[in-house]
């Protein structure tokens, strides 16, 4: 065995036998750790939350203009659809036949009793084009420019209701982007306390083994072989807490899920799904910022008792 | 500075080898003072030590003997003046070469300083693997420096199951593993009864024999006027005699 691999299964051990041997110091570390991640899970699921359902929202704000089944036919929508594409607001077009307009209904999450009655024989759904511009503030133009020409051959509830539904729309953005806000300001408020505290119980763990220490070092242990264990122990704290994390915060989600369903409809998740959806990312960043806070924190605490 | 494993050396010497006087010396004091903002530590000391001396410093507690041993240690820098040991300065070793340093001296304590949690075995072996030491070498070394200080029975036992005596000739042995070239003791019988003492002071002996230079701090006057060695008496942070052969007389 080389003694590098050897010297870092020896550091390992070390760290590792302290973990254990430490219980309850390691316990309180982990879940203090637990409490710093999941302040910072919280935010990052807002931030996401927020930012998808502004996109959600937002695109619902764009526009889709539904055409009369008798009046109007296909060549002339597609005339239509080219002539909207040409305007310089608009971004892209989408034109939905009556097939797919069928295969959406039978999509969505209603009653199928509702659903039943609408085959491809029987279908009354519209044939329409779905509009979406740069700003949701250019529909108006859009929309204007429609219902002036060809309000005739156009159903034209969208259109009326869309000014009404934007002062909404923007409120509870503005209202979503407060929570966002003031959630991650929290989380970070209670992040700090929590990394305050990650700092103090991995000090104490040190100071509890300083003795071990002032033998490592009498015996002539090199620094990095003392620090070694106490980097693998930091390290630990942050792979046990984002663990912890995850459970909890799956938990969590699982639990309140169906009370705040309405919400999340935006979505077309509902929250449980959404972080489940998310959980990659989460992880991912639950262990860097774990892992780097606990290897950091033993270094920082560990310097005084190295000096020489 | 003699390198050779003194531990493996199964051959022991006939005669304990007679500091040469003429050759430099592998410790030197020169003016060194320590001193803190209320209080002097230790105030110009110019000591010589040759190798394979075997040397008491004595005064009473508080007189400066356990900062002399910290500052061969490098646990401390005087502040004035300066400590070469083996003709290196120790204020030029940068702060990773320390541990290389430290494991060319082994020091015992007063208070043993064991791992109460691992064996006599373990306590000792720990000392080379922290060095990166081979799992064999680890062996090989422990076994002979645990029968040098004839504890090889006791290996498996923990330090709360040892007599004082044996707590000590632990740390000793934890001290001679690396085969140092220089054994400090700082009151290594402050805690022993008379016999347990006796039995760590002629343990000192041995090793010196072997040709390890042993330095040897300590109050206790019966084993000074026992030692028949070089004494240095201090008082007050000053070195007030160093006599060869000599007693502990205040």
């Amino acid at each position: 065995m080389s003694s590098k691999l050897q010297t870092f299964l020896r550091v390992f051990k070390l760290g590792y036998v302290n973990f254990w041997r430490n219980r309850w110091l390691t316990l309180g570390a982990a879940l203090l750790m637990t409490l710093t991640l999941t302040m910072i899970s919280v935010s990052l699921i807002l931030t996401y939350v927020v930012r998808d359902s502004a996109d959600a929202i937002r695109s619902k704000i764009d526009i889709t203009v539904y055409f009369r089944d008798d009046t109007v036919p296909d060549t002339q929508i597609t005339a239509l659809q080219q002539r909207i594409e040409t305007q310089p607001n608009v971004v892209t077009t989408h034109l939905v036949t009556k097939a797919e307009a069928l295969t959406i209904f039978h999509r969505l999450a209603i009653n199928e009793d509702i659903k039943k009655p609408v085959t491809t024989d029987n279908n009354p759904l519209p044939r329409s084009i779905e509009v979406h511009t740069a700003n949701p503030d250019d529909i108006s133009l859009v929309v204007n420019g429609l219902t002036a020409i060809d309000s005739d051959k156009i159903i034209c509830d969208e259109c009326v209701s869309y000014g009404q539904n934007k002062a909404t729309i923007e409120r509870l953005l503005s209202l979503t982007r407060f929570i966002q806000k003031a959630g991650i300001l929290l989380s970070l408020f209670f992040g700090l306390i929590a990394i305050f505290n990650v700092l103090n119980i991995i000090r104490i763990t040190i100071a509890a083994r300083s003795d071990e220490i002032e033998v490592m070092r009498f015996v002539g242990a090199s620094n990095s072989f003392i620090r070694g264990p106490f980097i693998i122990e930091g390290i630990l704290y942050g792979v046990l807490g984002t663990f912890f994390t995850t459970l909890l915060i799956l938990l969590t989600a699982w639990l309140v899920s169906p009370h705040i369903s309405q919400f999340f409809s935006i979505l077309s998740l509902d929250l449980y799904h959404y972080v489940l959806h998310l959980l990659a990312i989460l992880i991912f960043w639950q262990l860097i910022i774990g892992v780097l806070l606990g290897a950091l924190v033993s270094v920082i605490s560990i310097r005084r008792y190295l000096r020489a | 500075m003699n390198d050779v494993l003194r531990i493996g050396d199964t051959t022991p010497k006939t005669a304990p080898i007679a500091p040469n006087t003429e050759a430099p010396p592998l410790i030197e004091f020169q003016h060194v003072s320590v001193e803190y903002p209320n209080r002097v530590a230790v105030k110009d000391i110019n000591v010589k030590i040759q190798e394979g001396e075997f040397v008491s410093i004595v005064g009473q507690s508080g007189v400066g003997k356990t900062t002399l041993i910290k500052l061969l240690s490098k646990q401390e820098a005087p502040t004035k003046g300066s400590v070469f040991v083996a003709g290196r300065n120790l204020a030029d070793l940068r702060d990773r070469e320390v541990p290389f340093y430290r494991r060319k001296i082994g020091v015992v304590f007063q208070d043993f300083k064991l791992l109460p949690q691992k064996t006599v075995w373990e306590n000792v072996a720990f000392a080379l693997e922290v060095c990166g030491y081979s799992q064999a070498e680890v062996a090989r070394r422990t076994e002979k420096v645990l029968d040098l200080v004839n504890l090889g029975r006791r290996q498996k036992n923990y330090p709360h199951e040892l007599s004082g005596g044996e707590r000590q000739r632990t740390a000793i042995a934890r001290a001679l593993v690396h085969s140092p070239n220089i054994l400090i003791a700082d009151e290594p019988t402050g805690n022993l009864d008379p016999i347990n003492t006796w039995e760590i002071i002629e343990l000192l002996y041995r090793i010196n024999q072997r040709g390890t230079t042993v330095i040897l701090a300590t109050h206790n006057r019966q084993v000074v006027d026992r030692t028949q060695k070089r004494v240095i008496l201090m008082k007050s942070g000053r070195i007030v005699s160093d006599q060869h052969g000599g007693k502990y007389v205040i």
